[in-house]
C-alpha cells in the first residue's frame, strides 16, 4: 500500500516534474519568445518610424487635408500612430506565439482565429477612427457656414450631418469584423450613407469653398445685402 | 586742270567720304604758326591713304575771324595767313590728281560787317548798296525769329550807330545778314560761285541755308523764298558746270531739312543734323531706339540726293533737334562740365565725348560708316585727338592737326607760342600720345582701323546708296539693319552696349544666304528659317555681306 | 516646384531681350481683360513722365484667364506720348507677358515678378492690380520715387477712404502688426506696393509661394516680411482707390479666412522677430495727402448685430476650444445685450482677436474652422464700432482707432502668453 502510494506519488511527481520539465522549456521558450518580439517589435517600429520620416508620411497627410482635421494636440503625428500600432501588433503577435508555443490545444485555437480577427479589426478601427474625424469636421464645417450664412437652425443642420456620418461609420466598422451579417437595414444605411458620406466628403474636403458657398446660397437668399457694399478691405 | 568730275559718275557725291579740314588748322609750310594751302596741299597723301576722296574746307576768305572765317569780308580771295590764290588753285590741282574733290563754304546769308558792301551801306540811308542788307528803325520786326548764339545774343537787331538804325543778324551782330529780296544780291552770290566754279571747285557748302529770306509773322527760317533763291542758283550752276553738289547746311528736323532737297531741284546734299545727337544718346541709353525712331522719322530722297551724315565737325555737338528732355539727358551724360556747354550743344571731340573708349569709337564710326548717306569724317577725329574746352567758343575743336611727337606735334616750325592755338598737350590726348606718325606704324591704332573702315565702306556702293530696313530682334540693346542695292546685300549688327549681347535675327527672307563677315572675310554658318543667333561683345560690331553661294 | 523650370522659356527670352531695368511693374491678372489695357497704359505713362531716363519694363503674371487677357496685353501697342507728354520716351519699354504657374494663385504671379525683378537687377519694383479704374499714371511716381530717390525698401500705399471703409484693416489688421511687429502702416494689404531689388530677392528665396494663404495674402506676407527683415519702409498717398465691379468676389467670411489667415501665418512664420520686438514706430508718409469726403456706404447694423448674436449662440461649442472661458463668458454677455446697448469694447476685442490667433497657431481645431469663426464676432465689432461712430468725425474717429492701436500694443504680452503656453 505503502509502496503504491509511494509509487503513485513518485510517478504522479515524476510526471509533474517530467511536466514541469517539458513545460519549463515552453515557458522559457515562451519568454523569451515574447522578449525577442518586443525587441523585434521596437526594431520594426523604429525602422518603421524612419523609412516613414524619410518617406515624408507626415506632409503627405498633411497635404491631404487630414492632418488638419485632427486637433493637433490631442493626437501625436500620424507617422508615430502608425509606428505605435505596428508595435503593438507586432508585439502582440509574438506574445500569441508564444503563448501557442506552451502547446495549450484550446488557447492555440482561439489565437489562430485572433490571428484571422487582426487585420479586420485593424481596418474596422481605422475606419471607425477616420469615420469619426470625418463627422466631427463636416459637422463644424456644416455649423460654421451656416452661422455665416445666417441659416435658421445650424446646430440642427450639423447634427444631422454628424448623426448620419457616424451611423454610417459604424455599420461600416461592424460589417468589417463581421458582426452584422445580413441586415437589410445596414444594406440600407450603406447606401444612404455612402450617398451623405460622399456629400459630406464633398462638402468638406472636396471642395470647402464651393461647398461653403452652396450652402450659403441655399440657406439665405434673403441674404443678398447683407454686407451692404461695405467694403473691408 | 584736269577735273575728276567732268569723266565720272555725275552721283558721285554719293559715294563721298568727306573730310572736314580746316587750312589753318592741318599743317604749316611756312613756319608762322598758321596751317596753310601749300601746307595742306602736302599733306594731300595722307588724306589719300586714309581713303577719303572729298575734302570740306572750312572758310578761307579775308576775315576778320570774329566768327572762323564765317565773317567773310572778300568772297573772291584767300586769307592771306593760308596763303595767296594761286597756292589755292596749286593745292586743287594737287587734289584733283589724286581723284580728290574739293568742297568750300558759300557763306552768303551774311557777310562781315567789315564786308566793303556793309560798310558801303551803313554809310547813309540812301546808298545804292543800302537795300544789299535788311535794315529797320524798330526791332519790333520779325519778333517771331528765335536767337540762335543765345549765350552771345539778346537780339537779332543789332543798331548801328552810323546811320542810326538796325540792321538784321541771325548770328553775331558782326554778322549782318544779305538781303534775298534784292536781285543784285542773287546776282553777285552767282558770280561768286561761278569764280570758283571756273576755278574748279567741285561743290559748295551753303552755310546757314535757312535763313536767308526774312518774313513778318514766319519764323523766317526755310520760308518758300529761300527755296527759289536755292533753286535759282542751282539752275545757273547745273547749265554751266554740270556734275557739282551743293550741300545745305540745315541744321532742321528731317520733315524740315528734307525741303533742301526740293525735288531734286536745289541741294544735292544736306546734313542730317537729328541724328547725330541720338546717336549719342543710343549709345549711353544702351538702346537702339533713338536711332531707329529718327531714321523712320525721316522721309524718303529724291533719287539723286544724299544725306551728309556726321558724327562730331567744326561746331559744337548741336542739341537744337532733340526735346528737351533728351537735351538734359545727353547734357547730364556727356556735359556734366558745364564748361563743355556752348548754347544749345557740346563743344567737345568725338574722342573725348565718347571717354576715350575705342570700343565705343569704333562703334559709332562703324554705325556712321554703314547708315545711308555720305559720312564725314572731322580732321583729328581719324586718330582720336582730344580737344581744349578753355580756349575759348568753338576754337577747343580747332587746335592744330598732330602730326607726330616732335616740335609743334609735327604741325609747324614756327615757335610754340606763335601757333594760332595751342596744341593739346596734356597725356591723354596730347601730341606726344596721340600723332598719325606713332599711329601709321601700328596696325591696331585707330588711324590703321579707320583705313580699313574706310576701305570697307568704299569697296560697294550699297552703302552710299543701297536701301535700309531695320531688324527689330527682342534685343534692344542691338541695332541691326540691311543694306541692300541691287543683289548686293549687307547685314549689319551693332551691340550698342557696354556688356555681351546675344540676340536673335529674324532672317527668313535672305535664307541660304551665308552671311560674309566683312572685315575678316570668314564665312558665317548659313542663314536657315530659324531666328538667327549672333553674340556680341561689348560695344561690337558686324558687317555681313550676305551672299548666295 | 524646382526653380529653374518655374519660368517658362518664352518668359525667359523676353527677359533676355529687356536684359536690364532700372524699374519693374508687375501686373498680376486673371481675366482682367476690360481693365487691363487702361491699366497697362497708364503704368506706361506714369514711367515714361516719372522716370524717363530710366529703363523700365511691366510684366504681366497672368494666372490662367480664360477672356484673352493675355493675347489683350501681348497687342497693346505702345500709346502716343505726344498727345500725353511733352516729349516721346527715350528709350525702349518692355512688356512681357506670361501665364504663370496658376495653381499657385496669385503666390505664382508674385513669385514671376519677383524672378523678373531678380533677372532683370532692378532697384525698384511695383506691383499693381489690374482692376482699378481709379488709377493714375502718378501712382507710378508715389509707389516708386521713395524706394528710387529716398532708398527706402517698401512703400505700401495709403488710399483716400470713407470712414467706414476698409475696417477690416482698421480692426484687425493693421493695428495688430503695429502691436507685433512694430510698424504702423495703414494699409498692409494694398492691391498697390513697391518694393527695392533687394528685398524682392529676399521674398524670392522665401519657400512661401505654394502655400494656400498666398492665394490671397501675399500683400500681408510682402508687408510683414519686408517688416521682420528690418527693411526701410515707407508709405506713399495714392489718392481714392476704385476697384471694376467683379463678380464672384469672396464674402465676408472668405475675405477673414484669407487675409486674417494671411496674418496669422505671416506670425507664427516671423514669430521670433515680433515676440522679441517692443517698440512701435510711425512709418514715414510720402506724397500729399489730402482729405476729401466720399460717398457713405450703406450699412444694416442691425443685421449685423443679429447674425453677432446668433452666431455666440450657435457656434458655443467652437468657440469654447478657441476662446478662454473669461473671454466667451464676457461675450455671452453682451451678446444678450440688446440693439442699443450692446457695446464691444477694445479690450474684449483685442483679447478676442488675440486668442484666435494663438488657437489658429496651436492648430487647436481645423484652422479654416477658427478663422469661420472669428466672422460673427468681428460683425459684432462693427456692429458696435458704427454705432458709436455713427456721427463722428474724422479727428474723433482717428483718436478711436488710435486707442485701439494702444489697445493692441498693451495687450501684446497677452498675445506672447497665449501664443507661447503649451496646450
Amino acid at each position: 500500500m505503502g509502496d503504491f502510494i509511494i509509487k503513485n506519488l513518485t510517478d504522479t511527481l515524476g510526471n509533474f516534474s517530467a511536466m514541469v520539465m517539458e513545460f519549463l522549456p515552453r515557458l522559457l521558450a515562451m519568454t523569451i519568445i515574447i522578449v525577442v518580439g518586443g525587441v523585434v517589435a521596437w526594431i520594426v517600429k523604429a525602422i518603421l518610424r524612419r523609412i516613414l520620416l524619410f518617406l515624408r508620411f507626415n506632409s503627405l497627410f498633411e497635404s491631404a487635408g487630414i492632418t488638419q482635421m485632427m486637433p493637433k494636440t490631442a493626437l501625436p503625428s500620424p507617422s508615430d500612430l502608425l509606428a505605435r500600432l505596428v508595435f503593438w501588433v507586432v508585439w502582440v503577435s509574438f506574445m500569441l506565439f508564444g503563448v501557442s508555443a506552451l502547446g495549450v490545444l484550446a488557447l492555440q485555437e482561439e489565437i489562430s482565429r485572433f490571428f484571422l480577427l487582426i487585420p479586420q479589426i485593424f481596418v474596422a478601427l481605422v475606419i471607425l477612427f477616420v469615420g469619426l474625424l470625418i463627422a466631427n469636421f463636416a459637422a463644424r464645417a456644416t455649423l460654421l457656414a451656416a452661422v455665416n450664412a445666417n441659416s435658421s437652425s445650424p446646430r440642427l443642420l450639423s447634427g444631422v450631418v454628424r448623426f448620419i456620418i457616424v451611423i454610417l461609420v459604424v455599420t461600416m466598422a461592424l460589417e468589417r469584423i463581421g458582426l452584422g451579417h445580413g441586415v437589410v437595414l445596414v444594406a440600407f444605411a450603406i447606401f444612404f450613407g455612402a450617398l451623405m458620406l460622399g456629400l459630406a466628403l464633398a462638402f468638406g474636403l472636396g471642395g470647402r469653398d464651393v461647398a461653403r458657398r452652396i450652402l450659403e446660397k441655399r440657406f439665405a437668399e434673403d441674404n443678398k445685402e447683407e454686407e451692404d457694399g461695405m467694403s473691408h478691405l | 586742270m584736269t577735273n575728276p568730275q567732268t569723266d565720272g559718275d555725275p552721283l558721285w557725291y554719293k559715294d563721298a567720304v568727306l573730310y572736314e579740314v580746316h587750312v589753318r588748322a592741318f599743317f604749316d609750310s611756312d613756319d608762322d604758326g598758321i596751317g596753310d594751302f601749300r601746307g595742306l596741299a602736302q599733306k594731300l597723301d595722307y588724306l589719300q591713304d586714309l581713303g577719303a576722296n572729298t575734302l570740306w574746307l572750312l572758310p578761307f576768305y579775308p576775315s576778320p575771324l570774329k566768327d572762323d572765317g564765317y565773317d567773310i569780308s572778300s568772297y573772291t580771295d584767300v586769307h592771306p595767313s593760308y596763303g595767296t590764290l594761286d597756292d589755292f588753285k596749286l593745292f586743287l590741282d594737287q587734289a584733283h590728281r589724286r581723284g580728290m574733290r574739293v568742297l568750300t563754304e558759300l557763306v552768303v546769308n551774311h557777310t562781315s560787317d567789315q564786308h566793303p558792301w556793309f560798310q558801303e551801306a551803313r554809310r547813309s540811308q540812301n546808298n545804292p548798296r543800302r537795300d544789299w542788307y535788311v535794315w529797320s528803325s524798330t526791332q519790333e520786326r520779325y519778333r517771331q525769329a528765335r536767337i540762335i548764339f543765345t549765350d552771345t545774343e539778346l537780339s537779332n537787331w543789332a543798331w548801328d550807330p552810323i546811320s542810326k538804325s538796325y540792321y538784321w543778324h541771325r548770328f553775331f551782330s558782326h554778322q549782318p545778314d544779305l538781303n534775298y529780296d534784292n536781285p543784285a544780291v542773287l546776282e553777285e552770290v552767282w558770280n561768286i560761285m561761278k569764280f570758283w566754279l571756273d576755278i574748279g571747285v567741285d561743290a559748295f557748302r551753303l552755310d546757314a541755308v535757312p535763313y536767308l529770306v526774312e518774313r513778318e509773322n514766319t519764323s523766317c527760317e526755310n520760308l518758300p523764298e529761300t527755296h527759289a533763291v536755292l533753286k535759282h542758283l542751282r539752275r545757273r550752276m547745273d547749265e554751266n558746270y554740270p556734275g557739282r553738289f551743293l550741300l545745305a547746311e540745315a541744321n532742321q528736323w528731317p520733315e524740315d531739312a528734307v525741303a533742301y532737297f526740293g525735288s531734286g531741284d536745289e541741294c544735292q546734299m544736306a546734313f542730317h543734323f537729328p541724328l547725330m545727337p541720338r546717336m549719342f544718346m543710343a549709345v549711353k541709353l544702351e538702346d537702339r531706339k533713338p536711332i531707329m525712331d529718327i531714321l523712320q522719322r525721316t522721309p524718303a530722297l529724291p533719287e539723286n540726293c544724299q544725306w551728309g551724315m556726321f558724327l562730331r565737325n567744326h561746331d559744337e555737338l548741336t542739341l537744337e533737334m532733340v526735346t528737351d528732355e533728351e537735351r538734359d539727358y545727353l547734357y547730364d551724360e556727356y556735359a556734366k562740365d558745364k564748361l563743355t556747354r556752348l548754347n544749345l550743344g557740346i563743344r567737345r571731340r568725338l574722342a573725348p565725348l565718347l571717354e576715350n573708349d575705342r570700343r565705343r569709337v569704333e562703334l559709332m564710326n562703324g554705325i556712321l560708316m554703314s547708315l545711308p548717306g555720305s559720312p564725314i569724317i572731322y580732321y583729328g577725329d581719324e586718330i582720336g585727338m582730344g580737344d581744349n574746352v578753355y580756349v575759348g567758343d568753338r576754337n577747343g575743336v580747332r587746335t592744330p592737326m598732330q602730326w607726330c611727337g616732335g616740335w609743334n606735334a609735327g604741325f609747324s616750325n614756327a615757335d610754340p607760342e606763335q601757333l594760332y592755338l595751342p596744341l593739346i598737350s596734356n597725356p591723354v590726348y596730347g601730341y606726344q600720345t596721340v600723332n598719325v606718325e606713332s599711329q601709321r606704324r601700328f596696325p591696331h591704332s585707330i588711324l590703321s582701323w579707320m583705313k580699313r573702315l574706310i576701305v570697307l565702306r568704299r569697296s560697294s556702293r550699297v552703302f552710299g546708296r543701297g536701301t535700309l530696313e531695320f531688324l527689330t530682334p527682342p534685343n534692344h540693346r542691338v541695332l541691326a539693319y540691311v543694306r541692300e542695292l541691287g543683289n548686293e546685300r549687307v547685314l549689319v549688327v551693332n551691340n550698342l552696349s557696354s556688356s555681351a549681347q546675344a540676340v536673335e535675327l529674324d532672317l527668313r527672307r535672305f535664307k541660304g544666304t551665308i552671311p560674309i563677315e566683312m572685315f575678316g572675310g570668314n564665312p558665317f554658318p548659313r542663314v536657315m528659317d530659324r531666328p538667327y543667333l549672333l553674340t556680341l561683345g561689348p560695344y561690337q560690331f558686324y558687317w555681313f555681306r550676305l551672299r548666295r553661294i | 516646384m524646382s526653380e529653374d523650370t518655374f519660368l517658362s522659356d518664352e518668359f525667359l527670352q523676353q527677359i533676355t531681350a529687356a536684359g536690364e531695368a532700372d524699374i519693374l511693374a508687375g501686373v498680376p491678372t486673371l481675366n482682367n481683360a476690360r481693365t487691363i489695357e487702361r491699366t497697362v497704359r497708364a503704368i506706361q505713362v506714369g514711367l515714361v513722365k516719372y522716370f524717363p531716363r530710366q529703363r523700365a519694363a511691366i510684366v504681366i503674371s497672368d494666372g490662367g484667364s480664360r477672356d484673352g487677357t493675355l493675347n489683350l496685353v501681348k497687342s497693346i501697342a505702345p500709346p502716343d506720348f505726344r498727345t500725353m507728354l511733352a516729349a516721346p520716351p527715350l528709350r525702349t519699354m518692355h512688356t512681357l507677358a506670361t501665364p504663370h504657374r496658376a495653381i499657385w494663385g496669385r503666390g505664382g504671379a508674385f513669385r514671376t515678378i519677383f524672378a523678373a525683378a531678380d533677372l532683370l537687377r532692378v532697384k525698384a519694383c511695383t506691383v499693381i492690380s489690374p482692376d482699378l479704374e481709379s488709377m493714375t499714371p502718378e501712382w507710378i511716381e508715389g509707389l516708386i520715387r521713395p524706394i528710387y530717390r529716398e532708398n527706402v525698401d517698401f512703400v505700401a500705399p495709403i488710399y483716400l477712404r470713407h470712414k467706414f471703409d476698409g475696417l477690416l484693416l482698421k480692426q484687425i489688421l493693421s493695428p495688430l502688426i503695429a502691436a507685433a511687429y512694430g510698424y504702423e502702416i495703414q494699409e498692409p494689404y494694398g492691391g498697390e506696393l513697391a518694393f527695392s531689388g533687394r528685398l524682392a530677392a529676399q521674398y524670392m528665396n522665401e519657400d512661401v509661394f505654394s502655400k494656400e494663404f498666398m492665394r490671397q495674402g501675399a500683400e500681408v506676407w510682402m508687408t510683414t516680411t519686408a517688416m521682420a527683415g528690418g527693411f526701410r519702409l515707407g508709405q506713399s498717398f495714392l489718392g481714392p482707390k476704385i476697384h471694376a465691379p467683379k463678380s464672384g468676389g469672396l464674402d465676408l467670411a472668405g475675405t477673414i479666412q484669407q487675409v486674417v489667415g494671411a496674418l496669422f501665418n505671416c506670425l507664427e512664420t516671423h514669430q521670433q522677430f515680433w515676440m522679441s520686438r517692443n517698440q512701435v514706430e510711425a512709418v514715414p508718409v510720402f506724397g500729399f495727402e489730402n482729405d476729401m469726403e466720399l460717398p457713405a456706404v450703406r450699412v444694416d447694423r442691425k443685421r449685423m448685430f443679429q447674425m453677432f448674436q446668433t452666431g455666440v449662440q450657435e457656434l458655443a461649442s467652437v468657440h469654447d476650444l478657441i476662446l478662454s472661458p473669461d473671454t466667451l463668458q464676457r461675450i455671452r454677455e453682451i451678446a444678450k445685450l440688446s440693439d442699443r446697448e450692446f457695446c464691444l469694447p477694445d479690450d474684449l476685442w483685442v483679447k478676442t482677436v488675440y486668442e484666435f490667433a494663438a488657437s489658429f497657431h496651436h492648430s487647436v481645431i481645423n484652422r479654416d474652422h477658427i478663422l469661420q469663426a472669428l466672422t460673427p464676432l468681428y460683425r459684432g465689432r462693427i456692429s458696435s464700432f458704427l454705432h458709436e461712430n455713427h456721427e463722428a468725425g474724422i479727428t474723433d474717429l482717428g483718436e478711436k482707432l488710435k486707442a485701439l492701436r494702444l489697445q493692441y500694443q498693451q495687450s501684446k504680452s497677452y498675445l506672447i502668453e497665449r501664443w507661447s503656453a503649451s496646450a
